[in-house]
């Protein structure tokens, strides 16, 4: 239990702390501040990187473990670290995003996706989500040494309904009030405008590790007036991973690989696509498979989905009414824009080269540490405003399974409206709603956010009662909905939540749950980082004495596997210091021995490449 | 309207004029009350636009981050029926939907019976280009229906200035009700019109994809 107990009194005179930034992105997640006036990323200490890695490990003994400790933990525990969770989010185990190549374990069963991991019940994308943000705002804590209670998020302009409640509950779980969920490009223009004071049209590119984004933006006056978004929330760098995946794993004969090989294959090529954005060929190696890959190749595989972002620019500017030539400028956001191909395809499409003197990868968060600042500092408050639209029309099922449309896409946010229904039996008492996001006709091609009775119809004759349905779309672009009956005045107030989301049940329970495991306690966490290293330093040992015995010197072994030993024992009990000093022993006495592993290595590496030279 | 703070008159502004907080949106404004603009089809949107961006720096949600839940709602309604009204007026044909809507007539609902009082000249158009459609999406010939398309056009603006004119004159004076019925069948057809050239595009982009 923490120390404040399960319950705090609200008390609106306490300071709410600190307000943050936060980019909750695919691949990498960022937590930034204004800083005397200035936004800046929170690096975990002086000089590491501000990037912390996506992913989480759920340990045997339930510890959780985020970042880059976890991503080394990967591809030894491929189902018990959960990486690219942002793809899951709001999605069901149906979804065809979720069916893509990847190392998960499913749980079976239920509307929403979980993996199943050691250590405890099958998580959701939440629940992971609320751990990375957990993470970035203990992160921002120890940076200012007090409380961050608030924060901007920021979601890909494309998220539908489902995905952004899905955010903004893992925020909440992660003990954070959310301000404001902000698209990711909107937040990236806001960072260019506030350094140059632009005037101007801007078209932002944004392409991630899973999703796609591009908006078209006018500056005025201070105002950020989105004219118009397009996206793809399943399109991103990872679809450039398993392209060369796919080839990798059928070179290598892999027909059913195992989640490992998987873990393995994918990450292998991620490296090997990373390096091709400077190299024009590239060696990749999993285990002792080695294949060469080539740019010109490497390109031709990816067409396919960087033509796809082409379509959707040209709609995203024909929605806004611009012609790519009356932009004054494009705005490259995300690491895929960093290949090549990407580059000179956004530069052929728009005309004109691109801007990207902002780092790609700190630029969204900046933005959104910006939008904190003017959300929460009074003397800010008349520089800059974002209008911001709805990425996705609203509508409901009519007859014959078709949708109609209630809102259009790219309306300006908060945006509302309303649709009279009418009762077509005698005495009809219920009505069923049904409501979807989308743009295509039929209901089974768009999104069901929710489906729900309006009961309590006071019995008339057909067509006598009028309900009138209302949807109301707010500054995060989530919807809420409210009937009433008309002709009694009868109000039937209903919070949509999306089909695949979480109840707000399950969300207090969870929250309850997280509260009770005190993730908060320092110690713990501490000791729980200390037991993974342990596991890892453990395997590895035992790894290099068994492929390597024949480098050991001689009476190396005994206190070595001494060493060991006492690692295990210590990792039992609950003292942090004496575990971290007993890995620091281990580490040490086997130092000599891994010298000469490596060495011999080497030695290997560098008479295999003279052989081939000469 | 009585202001939720002060309980004085806030005269139907979105700030209570006496004590300066924000104020509940009197029922049954219209579009044009928003921007206190008087009745006519003729705006100047440029100054629209400013007026909207003016607005909305005042009214928005993302000013009312830290207030409490009673302005924060205010806010919320206030911005979002800003944004409709908006919308509504700086575009040329929903202007003129909407002054018929003033005047009695609601074509966007489709149960409404203006609908179904259109003359049969216009159901004959109606079923002449239906046809004529159907036959080129048929044969998957894209040049004809843009053909079609540039046609429809122009009875679509012809159609939209046979509307505004009336809609001037009914400025003007008392309602009338011939008016009120020609200018509903002049945007009867725009708005089937509309629906058409929306038919061609998606099957134009179906078509190039
Ligand atoms: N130098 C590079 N060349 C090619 N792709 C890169 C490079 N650096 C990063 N990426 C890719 O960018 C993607 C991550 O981009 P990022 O903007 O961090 O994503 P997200 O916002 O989804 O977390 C990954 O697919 C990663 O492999
Ligand atoms: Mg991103
Ligand atoms: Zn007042």
């Amino acid at each position: 239990m923490s120390k404040n107990g399960y319950l705090q009194i609200h008390d609106p005179l306490k300071p709410k702390g600190y307000a943050v930034g936060i980019d909750l992105g695919t691949t990498n997640s960022l937590v930034a501040s204004v800083i005397q006036g200035k936004p800046r990323c929170l690096a975990a200490d002086e000089g590491e990187s501000n990037l912390l890695p996506s992913v989480v490990h759920y340990g045997k003994d339930g510890g959780v473990v985020v970042g880059a400790r976890a991503k080394t933990l990967a591809a030894e525990h491929p189902t018990d670290t959960i990486v690219s969770v942002k793809r899951f989010m709001g999605r069901s185990p149906e979804d065809a995003e979720t069916r893509k190549l990847g190392a998960y374990k499913f749980a079976s069963g239920g509307k929403v996706v979980r993996f199943e991991v050691s250590g405890g019940q099958p998580v959701t994308p939440i629940e992971v989500s609320g751990e990375i943000l957990r993470a970035l705002k203990r992160r921002a804590e120890s940076h200012f040494s007090g409380r961050v209670e608030q924060a901007v998020i920021t979601v890909p302009a494309y998220f539908d309904d489902a995905q952004r409640q899905a955010t903004k509950d893992a925020g909440r779980l992660a003990g954070l009030e959310v301000l404001r969920l902000l698209n990711e490009p909107t937040a990236a223009a806001l960072a260019y405008g506030l350094d140059k004071g632009s005037q101007g049209t801007y078209a932002v590119y944004d392409l991630g590790g899973g999703t796609f984004d591009v908006s078209i933006l006018k500056l005025v006056d201070g105002i950020f007036e989105v004219k118009s978004t397009g996206g793809d929330s399943a399109l991103g760098g990872d679809d450039f991973d398993r392209a060369i995946a796919q080839r990798v794993l059928e070179a290598m004969g892999q027909s059913s690989p195992t989640p490992s090989l998987v873990a393995e294959v994918l990450a292998a090529s991620r490296k090997a696509k990373e390096a091709l954005t400077d190299a024009p060929e590239v060696e990749l190696t999993v285990g002792s498979h080695r294949q060469a890959l080539k740019r010109s190749d490497f390109e031709e595989w990816i067409r396919p989905f960087v033509q796809k972002t082409g379509v959707v620019c040209r709609r995203a500017l024909k929605d806004a009414g611009v012609t790519a030539s009356e932009l004054d400028g494009v705005i490259l956001v995300g690491g895929a824009t960093r290949v090549p191909a990407v580059r000179r395809f956004v530069a052929e499409q728009f005309g004109r080269e691109p801007l990207s003197d902002i780092d790609p990868d700190q630029v969204v968060a900046l933005g959104a540490a910006v939008q904190a600042d003017l959300l929460t500092n009074v003397d800010r408050q008349d520089e800059v405003l974002l209008l911001d639209v709805i990425p996705l029309s609203l509508g409901l099922e009519t007859m014959g399974g078709l949708v109609e449309k209630l809102i259009q896409r790219n309306s300006t946010i908060p945006t509302a409206a309303a649709q009279i229904f009418t009762t077509f039996k005698d005495g009809q008492t219920g009505l069923d709603v049904h409501v979807l996001q989308g743009e295509r006709e039929l209901v089974e091609d768009c999104r069901s956010l929710a489906r729900f009775t309006l009961s309590g119809i006071p019995p008339m004759p057909a067509g006598m009662a009028r309900v009138e349905v209302r949807f109301q779309v707010d500054a995060d672009g989530i919807l809420a909905v409210t009937a009433k009956e008309q002709s009694t005045g009868t109000t039937q107030s209903i919070t949509v939540k999306p089909s695949h989301g979480l109840t707000d049940e399950e969300i207090e329970t969870m929250l309850l749950d997280s509260i009770d495991h005190a993730e908060d306690d320092v110690q713990v966490r501490q000791l729980r980082e200390q037991r993974v290293e342990a596991e890892r330093v453990l395997t590895e040992a035992s790894r290099q004495l068994g492929e390597h015995g024949e480098l050991l010197a001689e009476g190396e072994r005994a206190p070595i596997e001494a060493a060991m030993a006492k690692v295990r024992e210590v990792a039992q009990g609950n003292d942090h210091h004496a575990l971290k000093e007993a890995i620091h022993a281990l580490d040490e006495q086997c130092k000599p021995f891994v010298e000469r592993v490596m060495n011999q290595a080497l030695t290997k590496v560098v008479a295999g490449h003279s052989v081939e030279e000469f | 309207m009585k202001c939720w703070n002060c309980e004085k008159d806030t005269q139907g502004r979105p700030f209570c004029p006496d004590c300066g907080k924000i104020a509940a949106r009197p029922p049954g404004a219209s579009h044009f009350d928003v921007f206190g603009l008087p009745r006519t089809y003729d705006v100047d949107v440029a100054a629209l636009e400013r007026q909207y961006r003016e607005l909305s720096l005042k009214l928005h949600p993302d000013r009312f981050a830290q207030a409490d839940a009673r302005e924060r709602r205010l806010s919320l309604e206030q911005t979002t029926a800003l944004n409709e009204a908006s919308k509504t007026l700086k575009d040329p044909t929903k202007r003129a939907f909407y002054l018929l809507k003033l005047h009695g007539v609601d074509l966007e609902r489709e149960d409404a019976g203006a609908q179904k009082d259109m003359p049969l000249e216009f159901l004959e158009e109606v079923m002449e280009l239906r046809e004529a459609l159907d036959e080129a999406m048929e044969a998957k010939d894209v040049e004809r229906a843009r053909k079609m398309a540039t046609d429809v056009e122009t009875r679509r603006k012809a159609a939209l200035q046979e509307a505004v004119d009336t809609l001037r004159t009914l400025e003007k004076g008392p309602p009338v009700e011939s008016s009120v019925k020609k200018a509903s069948h002049a945007l009867g057809r725009v708005r089937y019109f509309t629906r058409f050239l929306e038919q061609v595009e998606t099957f134009e982009e179906e078509m190039l994809s």
